[in-house]
């Protein structure tokens, strides 16, 4: 008995020091998201193509994603895993032998001074608004800018922070989105981040290489956030993609006003316009699209109805009426999404 | 008898050493949570704001100068990180930023944290964990009743970060330096075994 109770104490005795050693060592973090929806289009078809929405009359999964990060000292890794439409087919290309690798971040970070860090690996991209993640959107169905753009840039990037409101990226990348690179490391990146007054940050992103759709072509992005106040709050995405021999490209401009009535609940529009270049000359062709989205939160738990409605008068979506056989200029419609970050 | 004694001191001073009592900061006259301390030294003036200075340039990621450094009053904005932990997860939730102002005269000085604010944070598209907006929610108003709990915590752990904060810039202020016990040199004696 009392062996046992000698053994105890010292085991709680180690507990506390354990306990009170490992406060000082830098945590392993764990976290991540789930999300599901519902989307009903007015015309009872799946019309509206831009990610992620994409199944019509059905409750149907976004993706569960999980996240873990590690900083010792300089170092630091971070690992970020999906499963699930969005987080798989919907966002991800499988490698050369089929396999998912169900990877959307998996790199290591070493920071060599305050001001300098390098980071290699397969990251998300650094051109656009938007991001894969529901979590971090507001809107839950995405532009079409979002869509035309990359989404993840494999590589190796050098970041300098001139100060809290300058820095400047520079980076060697493969092709878009892609695991391993099919004609080398191609492509060469950059990001001048601004952040001229408190609230108002600005991204002035290029890339130059081999992108998503096979050709060379050069992509420059602006994307900027200004927080008017408490409650309001702008956005603005501007794109534009040119292919070196002018057989392909797009352009479009997004605009993201926000209203928040409560830390809880926010409204917010999304006014997109985006343009196809005419191939060789060709004519060019124009979608428009209004989404106006509501968030409400609830500890980790955020709802997000949103009604949505596009024009496409060059008939290049190929929006069909209720009848399903013929093509209409514009379609409607509602979802329900719930994302659960943790 | 002896040794379950013991036993029972032990759990309780374990316990102890997890749940330290913290109170939640006083309001001051405009009603913000502040940390208030006035503070009799024998330190001059000047090598005061020197130490000071030095303090805040020590501590430069967390809490940065606002001032000349010729104002009579200096103030610095700082910020700590708020740690979302659970059995199974750890990660960030938040920042609270606070000013820091500082007085001296010929034998006290004062300094006072004040205009607390939660930020949150939000997952970037690297996985990191950022700051989800510029502007802060003062500590000092009443949270929704199902984020009551929450909202404790974080007036608490600004408490608790002041303390410390407190008793580190005091401890510097004095110029007080820690010397470690000499550590004796250890020898690998593989002859004899």
């Amino acid at each position: 008995m009392k062996n046992h109770i000698a053994a105890l104490s010292l085991l709680l005795l180690s507990t506390a020091t354990v306990a009170v050693a490992q406060e000082k060592a830098s945590p392993l973090e764990i976290s991540g998201s789930v999300d599901t929806y519902y989307k009903y289009d007015f015309n009872k078809s799946g019309n509206i193509k831009t990610f992620f929405a994409s199944d019509q009359n059905s409750v149907s999964l976004g993706m569960i994603d999980l996240a873990l990060k590690k900083t010792t000292g300089k170092a630091s890794f971070v690992g970020e895993l999906s499963f699930g439409p969005r987080g798989q087919e919907q966002s991800l290309l499988t490698a050369a032998d089929g396999n998912s690798f169900h990877i959307q971040n998996l790199y290591v970070d070493y920071a060599f001074s305050d001001k300098f860090n390098m980071t290699a690996g397969f990251m998300g991209t650094f051109i656009g608004y938007e991001v894969i993640s529901p979590a971090a959107n507001f809107n839950y169905s995405t532009s079409y800018l979002f869509g035309a753009g990359p989404f993840q840039n494999a590589g190796v990037k050098g970041t300098y922070s001139f100060s809290d409101k300058v820095s400047l990226m520079l980076g060697l990348f493969n092709e878009w989105n892609v695991y391993s690179a099919s004609r080398g490391t191609s492509s060469i990146g950059g990001q001048l981040m601004v952040s001229p007054v408190e609230g108002w940050t600005a991204y002035i992103n290029g890339l130059h290489g081999l992108d998503g759709y096979g050709n060379y072509s050069t992509i420059f992005d602006l994307t900027t956030a200004y927080e008017i106040n408490d409650k309001v709050k702008i956005g603005l995405n501007a794109a534009d993609l040119s292919a070196g021999d002018d057989s392909f490209g797009y352009s479009g401009v997004a605009l993201y006003p926000q209203y928040a009535f409560t830390p809880a609940v926010a409204l917010g529009l999304r006014a997109e316009y985006f343009n196809y270049k005419g191939i060789s000359g060709g004519p060019s062709a124009s979608v428009t699209s209004f989404t106006l989205s509501g968030n409400i939160k609830s500890g980790g738990l955020t709802f997000i109805p949103e009604v949505r409605f596009d024009n496409d008068k060059d008939f290049t979506q190929g929006f069909l009426k209720s009848n399903l056989t013929t093509f209409n200029k514009s379609a409607a419609q509602f979802s329900l999404a719930a994302v659960y970050s943790f | 008898m002896k040794q379950l004694c013991f036993f029972f001191v032990l759990i309780t001073l374990s316990k102890f050493s997890f749940a330290q009592e913290v109170a939640e900061l006083p309001k001051d006259e405009t009603g913000k949570l502040t940390y208030y301390e006035v503070v009799n030294t024998t330190v001059k003036e000047d090598s005061l704001k020197i130490r000071l200075l030095s303090f805040i340039a020590k501590s430069k990621k967390d809490i940065k100068l606002n001032t000349t450094q010729n104002s009579k009053v200096i103030l610095a904005r700082g910020k700590f990180t708020i740690q979302k932990t659970t059995t199974l997860l750890s990660h960030p939730s938040g920042e609270i930023t606070y000013q820091f102002n500082f007085e001296s005269s010929t034998d006290k000085y004062r300094f006072w944290l004040t205009n607390f604010e939660f930020i949150p944070y939000q997952k970037d598209r690297y996985g990191n964990f950022v700051p989800s907006t510029a502007i802060g929610v003062p500590l000092e108003i009443e949270p929704k009743k199902s984020n009551a709990k929450q909202w404790e915590d974080y007036r608490l752990q600004a408490s608790e970060y002041a303390v410390n904060f407190a008793k580190r810039l005091k401890d510097h202020l004095k110029n007080k330096i820690f010397t470690p016990p000499p550590i004796s040199e250890k020898k690998v004696v593989s002859k004899s075994w």
